[in-house]
């Protein structure tokens, strides 16, 4: 072969190895466009012009400081409630009950409101109020999950529906300001989230999420302990032989998880102007814990691509209210993207997420054999 | 408590119990097959919304229809990307549930109501008159329809094999049964059941469409087949069990002179006796040794 | 690589049943299972399929019963082509496959997984008749089992029947049996071969495949020999020795193969150094009357003592499913028993957990690398570390962060001194080839440099060369005073490399003695149950 040809044939090589590597983001990717298209055609067959609504779109989502801000800040609580599903993910459990931890978390911090510190320190209060009411939320479903072998999907939800009815319990008559009743009492600026960029609604809390994030990355990928999620989550077995309690680390799993989610409840009560409340039929809140699912799934359940995806997912809320001024579509058209984007992940997401279910019942006939 | 508060509640009982029922009982053909849709309230969402639909165009014959055929299709879908493209069943049923919720809300703003559809009478599904109130003529078919299944999955062939699929479709591939197809059926059926179920909701008992409607029902239905251990009959009873909750919830609501609770305890309660009957039941059920993996022919 | 042939077959009466040319197979990943393969079958005989694992029987016999497409050749009948879409036409067309791994659905009754394969979907059940047809056919052919009770139930042997009868139940012409002998004692073993006899008078053909040397040349009539995919041998049962057919199965001679009977002399000193005592080390594991019971609740280890020396292997032989797997799980952490003793160097180790078990220097080599033995889609690093992650050598100073740098070194070290391939220490451990695979595994356990190593199956379905490898790495740990566990349904890889030996039979050791003791015949006797005087009882 002459040298020509060797380097040609060695780049070819390099760059199918960089693409194999990249191989998940091309994945996702691909998700995000199908998505896309079939949110246009959607849109084209309702009447409305989906070229003005996706220009908007990115308009209202990237296109100035502004909207990028405003795409941080609805970020921030998406990547912590992704990281809420994309830990479990990774322990081999789908909590889906980040929502209601959300909930919780939310509710938990309004409560600073009832003693006084000095600023940082009513801060950081309310962020561990928030943490711990999400880890207590997420206990119960594991625990029974761990002792009695209940289905953790089905308990999550059940928690979601719950703490929706208790939220709104709180929020109506235990939390509620007595001057304005559409809401609970304000967290006090001592509390607050400071806001990052004047005239924007980005706060500090994008730091809390982003340093959760790489807390969460360190855990699991440099850790003995979270190795030992890992390992349980990818191979109960093995992780066994291992000297692994699996137990143990899915326990641990769900409870980071639902620090995650309690976090990002707390960033929400305390870093969202003008209210910083919790407002009454948690508008505000609402559906930030199953959109996070979304985040995840995209971001391959790796904090560093999820930071990606978060942002995405944090531009296309931020750009779905531009898309509906300018461009008349209802801001739900965005959920119905995410919902495709999220089945069509579906299919390559099968090889992390086929062991899951796998070794659940023991094995009773025939044994495995190369032949 | 009056003789017609009695009765009342049960009329209501009845009404609830139809969406659990048929939706557990779709699902129970499902999960035979080996397959675990956990889109079931998107389902329910999406044909209550066709329904509506169908029923302003062409009566509530045409609307129930509609609704069946939605779910069918969804079911459709499912089972495709589970099956032939082997994909993740959980990720899907998500997707699913997102997709709808969004769908829903976006379609009820487009067709001009934000949040809401009123169906108008004329359009909804006559009920039977009782001397004691008006009972869907769905009830009867949620009642018929269990039976069917148990005797379609205990006494055919057929449910035979939809048994060997989900317990060890190696097996059922050898002697000679197409393990996808198979699933493919099952899942439109059970979709098809739910998306009845769904329509039901909009065009005979409650007679709107919000964008909320389905409210967990999908899960609770979840949850009633785990309870059920895939006997159908048994998921009658689970679905009965849930709608007498659900009517007492409402008749505390509605009666003045209790107000020893909050109104929020009542609408948790269906979540939390389901959340208990999870938990103590599970152990005594056995689930096909194949649900929710996707089967590879070597 | 020459090909042996004989041009006339004597031995079967019968004239051509089916033909298959030019048979290629490439899976989906890119492994090519099946090069050009020639393979004629005609009535009434008996053929062996032989060849080690991933040879290729498998893949050939699942096409020529339907179960795959090939990717290349043709099958031919006198009839025509053939060409079969599914599993269900090559019934029709008379062909019927008892696999490995039986294709039976577990809660379903005999009677009912017989149904399975018959009558048309939506028709009802008629398991009456089902049921007389197979009393019939067992009162013809000889095999029992009883009908009302779900499969799963059933003993190992039981099960294979029910296949067998499931599948003769069709009316088949050609029977093709795979490694049916694997899960049987060898009175069961008899008991096929007669039935397999019986068949063959009657004109039909049975393909047998098998990887045991012995047992192809005293059933059949002719033998193939498949290697790496390609046929390499086609002689008549009658002109082969097992030297031949060794040579042709691993194309080279190795001083041991998997099934070889005869030994070189650099085998014996082993032997005959250790022939005074077998025993002269002090006591490493003593286990006492240890009794457990196994997954479906039955007593699996059935009062179970023995002590394992320093600087000797102790094998523990017989077929697979007799309790080795419970004993062995007993003895290294991953289940508890219920009654019993064991201690390692005086420490207790029964019920506990198996990192504590692992740091009185135990290792544990699991029968199942792919669901125990590793995580397969971890790395090579990842998985290098498993059972060990918590050691100080990798973390970073006094934090409790992973040096993943310490752990690097580490595996390229085992690399290295294992002769372990791979593309690189983040290649995922699903990559790697079995032999290699197990590699990393057994390195990454003799690494922790162990007092005691329970190695379990550990060269089930390996290449020839890997697993020569692991034998020696175990005899060389036993040169040095380590004490060797070895739980092997190979009966010659025990009988060769240890020093002592315990036959397993439904959870009781049958005997303990030094391979020079024991001749086949008896520890045959002797893996089937059947107890004989003669047999040395040392006491263990």
């Amino acid at each position: 072969m002459s040298n020509r040809e060797l380097s040609a044939t060695t780049v070819k090589s390099a760059a199918k190895k960089a693409l194999l590597g990249l191989s998940p983001a091309v994945e996702s990717l691909v998700a995000a466009v199908v998505g896309l298209i079939l949110g246009a055609i959607i849109m084209w067959i309702s009447g409305f012009d989906p070229l003005a609504a996706y220009a908007a779109l990115l308009k209202g989502g990237f296109a100035s400081t502004y909207a990028l801000a405003t795409a941080g800040a609805r970020a921030a609580p998406l990547l912590l409630t992704g990281l809420t599903f994309a830990i479990c993910v990774r322990a081999g459990m789908f909590n889906i009950g980040a929502e209601g931890q959300l909930y919780m978390g939310a509710l938990a911090a309004v409560t600073v409101a009832y003693f006084v510190l000095p600023p940082a320190l009513h801060v950081i209060v309310g962020i561990l109020f928030g943490m711990a009411a999400g880890a207590l939320w997420s206990l119960i479903p594991v625990l029974l999950r761990v002792t009695r072998g209940v289905n953790e999907v089905i308990s999550t939800i059940m928690f979601n529906w719950i703490s929706h009815f208790l939220a709104f319990y709180l929020v109506a008559r235990v939390l509620v300001d007595p001057l304005v009743s559409s809401r609970t009492i304000r967290v006090p600026i001592t509390a607050r989230f400071p806001i990052l960029i004047r005239g924007t609604d980005l706060s500090y809390g994008i730091f809390a999420a982003v340093a959760f994030a790489i807390v969460v990355y360190i855990l699991l990928w440099h850790t003995a302990t979270g190795y030992e999620v890992r390992a349980a989550g990818f191979n109960p077995r093995a992780a066994r032989y291992g000297g692994i309690k699996s137990k143990r680390t899915m326990v641990l799993a769900f409870v980071l998880g639902g620090m995650g989610a309690g976090l990002a409840g707390a960033t929400m009560s305390m870093g969202t102007p003008p209210s910083y409340a919790v407002l009454g039929g948690l508008s505000q809140i609402a559906n930030l814990g199953f959109n996070g699912m979304a985040v995840a799934m995209v971001g391959r359940n790796h904090p560093i691509g999820m930071l990606f995806s978060a942002l995405l997912f944090g531009g296309l809320a931020a750009g779905a209210r531009q898309m509906q001024m300018t461009a008349g579509v209802p801001t739900d058209m965005v959920r119905i993207v995410q919902g495709i984007i999220v089945i069509a992940m579906a299919v390559p997401e099968l090889t992390r997420m086929f062991r899951i279910f796998r070794l659940r019942w023991p094995r009773i006939l025939g044994r495995r054999a190369e032949s | 408590m009056s003789w017609n508060s009695l009765v009342n509640i049960l009329f209501i009982a009845l009404h609830a119990m139809v969406p659990i029922t048929l939706t557990a009982v779709g699902e129970v053909i499902g999960e035979t097959a080996g397959l675990f849709n956990i889109g079931l309230e998107g389902i329910l969402l999406l044909s209550a919304f066709t329904g509506v639909i169908g029923a302003e165009h062409a009566g509530p014959v045409v609307g129930l229809l509609v609704g069946m055929g939605t779910g069918a299709l969804v079911g459709l879908i499912f089972s495709v990307i589970s099956t032939y493209w082997k994909g993740s069943q959980m990720i899907t049923g998500i997707g699913i549930n997102l997709f709808a919720a969004g769908m829903v809300a976006y379609g009820l703003i487009v067709l001009g109501q934000p949040g809401f559809r009123l169906l108008a009478s004329e359009n909804r599904l006559t009920p039977i008159r009782t001397p004691a109130g008006g009972l869907s003529p769905i009830i009867i078919i949620a009642v018929i329809v269990p039976f069917i299944a148990y005797w379609f999955l205990k006494r055919t062939r057929a449910g035979l094999i939809l048994k060997a699929t989900g317990e060890a479709p190696e097996a059922a591939d050898v002697a000679g049964i197409n393990v996808n197809r198979v699933r493919l059926l099952a899942t439109t059926v059970g979709g098809a059941l739910a998306g009845l179920a769904g329509a039901y909701m909009s065009v005979s008992w409650i007679g709107s469409i919000t964008k909320g409607l389905s409210a967990g029902r999908g899960f609770i239905s979840l949850a009633v087949v785990v309870f059920s251990g895939l006997n159908p009959i048994l998921a009658l009873v689970g679905g009965f069990i849930y709608g007498i909750f659900q009517s007492l919830a409402i008749w505390i609501k509605n009666t003045p002179g209790i107000t020893f609770l909050p109104w929020q305890v009542f609408d948790m309660l269906p979540y939390i006796v389901t959340l208990l009957v999870v938990s103590g039941v599970i152990g005594r059920v056995r689930f096909p040794k194949a649900l929710g993996q996707p089967y590879k022919r070597e | 690589m020459v090909q042996e042939h004989v041009s006339q077959r004597e031995g079967s009466s019968g004239g051509l049943f089916l033909g298959a040319y030019g048979i290629s197979k490439t899976y989906s990943d890119g492994t090519q299972a099946l090069k050009r393969v020639d393979l004629e079958i005609r009535h009434g005989e008996i053929v062996g399929l032989l060849g080690e694992n991933g040879a290729g029987k498998t893949t050939l016999t699942k096409i020529l019963s339907g179960l795959l497409p090939p990717t290349e050749g043709r099958v031919e009948s006198p009839r025509g082509s053939v060409r079969f879409a599914n599993p269900r036409e090559a019934m029709k067309f008379g062909i019927g496959m008892v696999h490995q791994h039986f294709a039976l659905v577990g809660p379903f009754t005999a009677t009912e997984n017989v149904a399975l394969s018959h009558e048309r979907p939506f028709t009802p059940i008629r398991l009456g008749k089902t049921r007389e047809r197979l009393e019939a056919l067992m009162a013809e052919s000889g095999l029992h089992v009883p009908l009302d009770v779900p499969i799963e139930k059933l003993a190992v042997g039981e099960q294979q029947r029910v296949e067998i009868l499931k599948v003769m139940s069709r009316d088949v012409d050609l029977l093709i049996l795979d490694e049916p002998t694997s899960v049987l004692t060898p009175l069961e073993v008899d008991e096929l071969f007669d039935l397999l006899r019986r068949l063959r008078a009657q004109d039909k053909s049975i393909i047998l495949i098998t990887h045991k040397l012995k047992e192809v040349q005293s059933i059949t009539d002719r033998i193939v020999v498949l290697r790496h995919g390609e046929l390499v041998g086609d002689v008549r049962t009658a002109e082969a020795t097992t030297e031949r057919l060794a040579r042709l199965m691993v194309g080279q001679a190795l001083d041991s193969t998997a099934d070889a009977v005869e030994l070189r002399d650099e085998e014996l000193p082993i032997r005959r150094g250790r022939e005074d005592a077998g025993a002269t080390g002090e006591v490493v594991l003593h286990v006492q009357n240890l009794v457990s019971r196994g997954n479906t609740g039955e007593i699996a280890v059935d009062g179970i003592t023995f002590d394992v020396h320093a600087g000797e292997i102790f094998g523990i032989a017989g077929v697979e499913g007799n309790g080795q797997s419970e004993l062995v799980e007993c003895l290294t952490g991953l289940r508890v028993p219920t009654e019993g003793e064991a201690t390692i160097k005086g420490t207790d180790i029964l019920g506990k957990d198996p990192r504590e078990i692992y740091r009185l220097g135990v290792a544990h080599i699991p029968e199942d690398r792919w669901e125990v033995g590793l995580v397969l889609p971890f790395t090579l690093a990842e998985n290098a570390i498993l059972g060990i992650h918590r050691r100080k050598q990798f973390r970073r100073a006094h934090l409790p962060i992973i040096q993943w740098s310490n752990v690097r070194k580490h595996v390229e070290e085992l690399m290295e001194r294992f002769e372990i391939q791979a593309a690189g220490t983040n290649s995922p451990a699903k990559s790697l080839s079995g032999g290699n695979q197990q590699k990393l595994i057994v390195g990454r356990e003799l690494a922790k440099d162990p007092a005691v190593i329970v190695a379990s199956q550990p060269t089930r379905g390996l290449d020839v060369a890997s697993a020569k490898y692991i034998r020696d790495l175990l005899v060389d740990m036993r040169n040095r005073q380590r004490a060797v566990l070895l739980v092997s349904a190979d009966l010659d890889e025990v009988l060769a490399r240890c020093d002592r030996v315990a036959i397993m039979y439904e959870g009781k050791f049958m005997t303990v003695c030094r391979p020079a003791d024991l001749d086949r015949e008896t520890v045959g006797m002797l893996m089937g149950g059947v107890t004989s005087k003669e047999v040395c009882v040392e006491q263990p």
